[in-house]
């Protein structure tokens, strides 16, 4: 009983996640930063950002319904902080069962759903336009994210995460057998994150916030902090499904080996964000559709002759 | 689908300085769109007649931040010419080189900003950084990076010591570098082609039918430069390349921005190298004499026109000015009926826009 | 392949900043390069000065006032909220008493309130 809470608050749950996501938020600024020639903000920057946004006065624009543009980054906030108890931290995964991938899977959409619901919630011209465009964005990137990553579970015979990863200690790290549905996955992390090149719905320039215009004050911390954790989890899963490696789970190897693939794919995101420019929203769907999704097809067929 | 209308409003990220335009959209296609200026007058054809030539000086500077010393030069050939005096070569050839350096900062600002609109921030940076070399020497010479005091009545302020003139050298050089470094990721980039190319048209009947002048005119296909048509001295005696492109789309008006950039380092060089000895400065009498000029210089937006009439007294009688920004303005609300939503910060940033200019 | 490599020409900048120091210079705490000419505050060089208010006649912002007792007596204020830092002042002075130092004005709460008396000349009794 004690275990179940300290596992709910502690480790992996809310406050490991929450340190996770700020550090996380730190890096990316920081490298990107660093690429731009700049010096970037200190290691506190986002605590102190998250403070100063719930000491600000908590206001909505007339007309708006105050119960769903309460509830909505309260459900989204919780609905990641759940997905993050069933991914193995370097190993360790307390809860995890047959088929937790497809519940992390469908958790993690939850986000997106609040993030449109947002932006129709709002009475103003640029959260609907952005709303709008994130739904169009959500079909886009989804299927091909979702065939890039049934390519483990089928190859390892598994729906559960910890023993996909398990499993790679066997057959050896499933990134060297799907290259491409590896790249397929970060392309699709991207598109989920809404980070630069794909950040469409909320670009500064012709929407102005999209869908998180009108939110102020303790409801936008708790959506930036979601999107935070969100990225954080989303690096976890690839890392276990594609580059599991726990030889005899000896924590003293694994959890710097963990932290190390971690961080390659954060320096590989906020690369992708400093190098690619931002795709119109047709561009998007024509290369989600004529691209992505043919390749990652090819992909699984390729996977699932191998498992035969 | 039905009409919405939004508003690109006083305050919005894409826009460095107010104006609102109300653009009409139906789903991701965009109908059409009307304008509204005014947000930054203040007045300073008024105010002009109020102040002696001067004062006036540094008034007209004040005009604009990015083309400031292109308006003082215009004022002070105005009031020169009425005067008729005779204003040393070498001051001539100091305006001119100021004049290059701030078409260099003025393009690599706005190659910067379009490149922040299409969502490569990192060029943004690194164009900003490479701008900095240019305002280096601007602070140098005249003191300021920002507002170069650096014309009189008569000629210029100061002169050009051997220290200034070999650190200037080695700042253009390695600036020249870096404009060609740029010129290639920008041409190679496909991204930025991709968002810019074919993205609305603008044909040379349309320019000569609402008078837009400067790089939107020449990347139509319009060979319009007014330092080589109606030269003010020393541009008679300079030799220089005009850069035009047909096609006259945004891709366009990107690419002659930056080979602008490129050529004016050029000329910069070879202002140095032809720069005559001798005074700076001629002592100018307070009182105008009666009469009425035009005179007309290439901003970095375009044709500037400045009208000066006096009335023997040391105020001016009246000051009119016409800046470029304010034909091409017009020309938008005609480019915005046939692009997508996703296209209008692409289309507004390409005419370059200082409203700070046109609402003087 | 031509396409993999243009979509990778900015990476070739990337890694030149990299390479580099950042350009911010992190002031107060960092070192700030300023040129000699840079036009700063207004100081005055007071033997030279004689209170012939040439540099109050031109100066576009009303930055300096002179109040005249007596042919011998006068007392010059320069109001650096009100200064637009041109320099029209050095170069409308005849004997090179007002000039521009390269030092930064510092930042005050109260510009309104900030006068500098430039120069203060009494009779000798």
């Amino acid at each position: 009983m004690i275990e179940a809470w300290f596992y709910l608050l502690f480790f992996p749950g809310l406050i490991f996640q929450v340190i996770c996501g700020l550090i996380f938020e730190w890096l990316d600024r920081k490298l990107l930063a660093r690429f731009q020639r700049r010096v970037g903000p200190p290691w506190y920057q986002p605590l102190a950002d998250m403070v100063k946004l719930f000491s600000k006065e908590d206001l909505l624009p007339e007309g708006v319904n105050d119960l769903v543009a309460t509830l909505l980054p309260i459900v989204s906030l919780s609905a990641i902080l759940t997905a993050g108890l069933y991914i193995p931290i370097a190993g360790f995964s307390p809860y995890s069962f047959e088929g937790d991938l497809i519940v992390i899977l469908f958790l993690l959409s939850v986000p997106t759903l609040a993030y449109y619901l947002a932006g129709v919630v709002s009475v103003g011209i640029y959260s609907t336009l952005g709303g709008g465009r994130s739904l169009l964005q959500f079909f886009s990137y989804e299927v091909p994210l979702l065939i890039a990553l049934s390519g483990p579970a089928i190859l390892s015979g598994s729906w559960s995460v910890k023993q996909i990863m398990v499993s790679q200690a066997t057959l050896g790290p499933f990134i060297l057998f799907q290259p491409l549905g590896f790249l397929l996955a970060i392309v699709g992390l991207i598109g989920k994150l809404k980070r630069d090149p794909l950040d469409i719905p909320k670009a500064k320039s012709e929407v102005v916030g999209g869908p998180l215009t009108e939110f102020t004050g303790a409801k936008l911390a708790f959506w930036h902090l979601g999107m935070n954790i969100q990225a954080v989890l989303g690096i976890f899963l690839l890392v276990n499904l594609y580059l599991g490696w726990s030889k005899g789970a000896n924590p003293l190897l694994t959890i710097p080996v963990f932290i190390v693939e971690c961080l390659v794919l954060v320096v590989l995101l906020s690369g992708a964000s400093a190098i690619f420019a931002r795709l119109r929203i047709d561009q998007l769907a024509g290369l989600g559709w004529r691209i992505l999704v043919p390749l990652g097809l090819l992909q699984l067929g390729f996977v699932i002759l191998m498992g035969v | 689908m039905n009409k919405i209308s939004i508003p690109i409003g006083p305050q919005h990220p894409l826009l460095k300085e107010p104006l609102s335009m109300q653009i009409d959209i139906s789903g991701e296609k965009v109908l059409g769109g009307s304008l509204r200026l005014g947000y930054v007058h203040r007045g300073i054809e008024r105010l002009a007649e109020q102040r002696t030539y001067v004062q006036n000086v540094h008034l007209i500077e004040r005009i604009c931040g990015i083309c400031s010393h292109i308006h003082t030069t215009t004022f002070c050939h105005a009031v020169e010419r009425l005067l008729e005096i005779d204003v040393p070569q070498r001051a001539y050839y100091i305006r001119a080189m100021m004049c290059e350096l701030e078409r260099v900062h003025s393009h690599l600002l706005w190659l910067g900003i379009i490149a922040k609109h299409v969502g490569l921030d990192t060029i943004f940076m690194h164009t900003w950084h490479d701008r900095e070399l240019a305002l280096d020497i601007m602070e140098e010479l005249s003191g300021g990076r920002v507002s170069h005091a650096t014309n009189q009545i008569g000629g210029v302020r100061f002169d050009l010591t051997d220290h200034q003139e070999a650190m200037i050298r080695t700042t253009i050089t390695d600036l020249s570098l870096r404009v060609n470094n740029l010129l290639d990721v920008i041409k190679n980039e496909p991204a930025l082609q991709a968002r810019t190319r074919g993205v609305a048209k603008v044909s040379p009947e349309m320019i000569h039918q609402y008078c837009v002048v400067g790089p939107v005119a020449r990347a139509s296909g319009v060979d319009v430069d007014f330092r080589r048509d109606d030269p003010l001295p020393p541009y008679d005696q300079l030799d220089f390349n005009v850069i035009t492109h047909n096609d006259g789309d945004a891709w366009a008006r990107t690419v002659i921005r930056a080979e602008e950039a490129r050529e004016s380092l050029i000329l910069c060089e070879r202002i140095l190298n032809e720069m005559p000895d001798g005074p700076v400065h001629v002592r100018a009498p307070r009182r105008v004499p009666e009469g009425e000029v035009v005179i007309r210089s290439e901003a970095p937006r375009g044709e500037l026109f400045y009208y000066l009439r006096s009335d023997g007294s040391d105020k001016p009688a009246r000051l009119k000015i016409r800046t470029p920004t304010l034909a091409a303005l017009s020309l938008l609300p005609k480019q915005l009926s046939s692009i997508q939503v996703a296209d209008i910060p692409v289309v507004m940033a390409g005419i370059d826009l200082c409203i700070a200019c046109a609402d003087r | 392949m031509k396409k993999i490599k243009d979509r990778l020409s900015i990476l070739r900048s990337i890694i030149d900043a990299l390479k580099n120091k950042p350009e911010t210079v992190e002031y107060p705490f960092g070192d700030l390069e300023i040129p000699e000419g840079f036009r700063g505050a207004i100081v005055i060089n007071s033997e030279k000065c004689i209170g012939c208010g040439l540099c109050v006649r031109d100066c576009p912002a009303n930055g300096l006032e002179l109040i005249k007792k007596s042919r011998h007596e006068f007392k010059l204020i320069h109001y650096p909220s009100r200064c637009a830092y041109c320099g029209q002042c050095e170069d409308s002075c005849r004997h090179g008493a007002i000039s521009h130092s390269n030092q930064l004005v510092s930042p005050t709460t109260n510009p309104r309130g900030l006068i500098v008396v430039l120069h203060e000349k009494q009779e000798e009794c």
